[in-house]
């Protein structure tokens, strides 16, 4: 297996800057997602790494090897695309083995090492059939086969589960992350989607407009978001994000009350955008007032929709709570939950906190 | 549409296509019919539709030695030159319309998408206008009364509109399955012919249909071109026919089905990759 580096990677489509200086490191064995809304770049930045984009400025290195010129094939990757790009006219064998085919490796090493990749994926029974005859997984499947066989350094999946349905895309999200771990390969994933990147990923690269948001773990990047961006786009529901003024360490919220901010909370006056993730917020007896507009029961938790001040606001509970539209309600929440960001640059106001990993489980 | 209407648009659309049909195809079955009559029959009236007596006479006659048909023209020589000009020129259309197609799908370059239309305005153009010229430029190069200038002059012909349907057909190809191809090993020209060109099929034998079609039945040229017997045509040939043999039109009928039959052949194979290979450029805009 191998590394990925990217050091200030810069590109334009015809005049237009879709990457600017981007810099990103993937480790040995790392599953890294690179995520961001579509038009960000994760696609591009991608296909860089594979070749099939030039770069305008900066370096790729896979391994220690620089491999800005060298062309897709010598550079020792795997793709699987959205589409899968499986070779209809081919079986799925015959797509597996293709890459060995060029490579003029013997039918019988090729034969057992297409034999082995089916069987890791559970393909056994379907070598003999053409892509038609397959079911979208499936297809999916042979795609990572057709990849595992090479046994590249860097294994790159641009939106892989997007053409899948939601339950299979569940499914298939697992099997990937269990092959990563089983194979302890490195990886790098684009997705659009944050709960594949907040499921999957060792690491997130945050990506908008062609430029990196935040790097850092998926739990990093909930508890901490470094911007407004970031805060917004990781969770789901998402962060209520609104405007406020910081004060004397409390947060005013217009029409509605004060909450304490965080001690680190930078000192003196000034407008903020406050940060609140639906489940940090409760209902007590105490706390800012609000009234009930909509109640969402999922089953498992309750999604409650409030009105404070002039913002709708999302509460998520795990408890099953007995609340009617328009009732009076006083929300709360720890002052250390509470996110500041500047208004004007978007940047967080607050020093990052250590995150809370769960305790080890004993794997006896 | 309410499921009455559908039925009522349907039937119509049926009834009017038969119709057409018969119109088109009458006088074809009229001629082949004829073919298999005797020149007394053929004479006779009142004029009989099915042949009262059928009889192959007007095939032997083209062919056995001797016959007075045999010795104006020499059919057997007559098809091959169409078939070494027709098949020559397909081969060459669909090769150089291949590998134009291609870089017309697959590459940018300044004006691509202004010289692919311009393909298709070439289409507009009646050959008639080109005859002087295209005689004069055939007589400057050396080229008149040969098999090989007619070859060469289909092949212009045919190039622009091979081109463009294997262009279209090339453009439904996904692009990934190139990259795919190119980073499982394969270099551009092995992913053009290990796996888009297989999957072009539908476009290719389309291309190659409409051009082998067209230069199998060409006239014009071929008749202002061609002089010696030597290298005459099917088409030249039916022409003559027709002046020799006007009270003895079953074997104008015979030749013409004749004629007619590698036509028939290369349709009842490959319409379904014709429909398929015209329809795949329209289907997605």
């Amino acid at each position: 297996m191998g590394s990925v580096s990217l050091t200030n990677i810069c590109k334009s489509f015809g005049g237009v800057e879709v990457l600017h200086d981007i810099s990103v490191t993937v480790q040995d064995g790392e599953f890294v997602v690179l995520v961001g809304p579509s038009g960000c770049g994760k696609s591009t930045l991608l296909r860089c790494i594979a070749g099939l984009e030039e770069v305008g400025s900066g370096d790729i290195h896979i391994d220690d090897r620089r491999v800005n010129t060298i062309a897709p094939k010598r550079r020792d990757i795997a793709m699987v695309f959205q589409n899968y790009a499986l070779y209809p006219h081919m079986t799925v064998a015959q797509n597996m083995g293709f890459s060995l085919r060029l490579a003029r490796v013997g039918a019988e090493e090729m034969r057992a090492k297409v034999d082995e990749a089916a069987a890791i994926l559970g393909l056994e029974d379907l070598l003999e059939r053409y892509p038609r005859q397959l079911s979208g997984g499936q297809r999916q499947r042979v795609a990572m086969g057709r990849a595992i066989v090479r046994n590249p350094k860097v294994f790159l999946f641009d939106e892989p589960l997007s053409n899948l349905d939601a339950k299979l895309r569940v499914q298939m999200r697992s099997e990937i992350k269990q092959l990563h771990q089983r194979l302890k390969a490195t990886i790098v994933y684009v997705t659009h989607d944050q709960i594949e990147a907040m499921t999957m990923a060792d690491r997130i690269v945050v990506m908008r407009g062609g430029r990196v948001e935040q790097i850092g773990a998926p739990l990093e990047l909930y508890d901490n978001p470094a911007n407004v961006f970031v805060a917004g786009f990781i969770g789901s529901p998402a962060m209520n994000l609104f405007p406020a003024l910081l004060a004397d360490g409390q947060v005013v919220i217009e029409g509605a009350g004060t909450l304490p901010a965080a001690p680190d909370a930078p000192p003196g006056e000034q407008p903020v955008i406050v940060g609140m993730r639906p489940e940090d917020m409760t209902i007590s007896d105490t706390g800012i007032p609000a009234e009930v507009v909509l109640v969402e029961p999922t089953g498992a938790e309750t999604q409650l929709l409030a009105r404070l001040g002039g913002q709708i606001v999302v509460l998520t509970m795990r408890d099953r709570i007995e609340a009617t539209p328009g009732q009076r309600i006083n929300i709360t929440l720890p002052p250390a939950k509470i996110h500041l960001f500047d208004p004007e640059t978007e940047a967080s106001l607050r020093t990052p906190v250590a995150t809370n990993r769960s305790r080890e489980v004993d794997h006896a | 549409m309410s499921r009455g209407n559908h039925l009522l648009f349907w039937t119509m659309m049926s009834v009017i296509g038969a119709v057409i049909a018969i119109y088109v195809l009458f006088p074809i079955f009229w001629l082949m019919l004829a073919g298999f009559k005797s020149a007394d029959e053929l004479a006779r009236l009142p004029v009989s539709f099915w042949p009262s007596e059928p009889t192959l006479q007007a095939y032997t006659d083209l062919f056995a030695p001797g016959t007075q048909s045999a010795q104006l023209l020499d059919w057997p020589r007559l098809i091959s030159n169409s078939f070494i000009v027709a098949v020559s020129s397909t081969v060459i259309v669909v090769f150089f319309g291949a590998i134009a197609g291609y870089a017309f799908s697959r590459l940018s370059f300044p004006g691509r998408d202004l010289i692919l239309g311009g393909l298709l305005v070439s289409r507009m153009f009646q050959g008639a206008a080109l005859l002087l010229p295209t005689f004069r430029l055939m007589n400057a190069l050396g080229l008149e009364d040969s098999l090989l200038g007619l070859i060469i002059l289909y092949s212009a012909f045919g190039l622009p509109f091979a081109t463009w349907i294997i262009a279209s057909g090339l453009r439904e190809i996904p692009v990934e399955l190139e990259e795919a191809a190119m980073i499982d090993g394969a270099s551009r020209l092995q992913s053009m012919v290990i796996v888009v060109l297989p999957l072009a099929t539908p476009a290719l034998i389309t291309a190659a249909m409409w051009h082998f079609v067209g230069a199998w039945s060409e006239f014009a040229f071929a008749s202002i071109l061609i002089e010696s017997s030597r290298n005459t045509t099917v088409t030249i040939g039916l022409a003559s026919f027709v002046d020799y043999f006007t009270l003895e039109f079953n074997r104008v009928g015979a030749a013409a089905t004749i004629i007619a039959l590698p036509v028939l052949v290369v349709f009842f194979f490959g319409q379904r990759y014709f429909t398929r290979g015209l329809l795949q450029g329209a289907v997605k805009g």
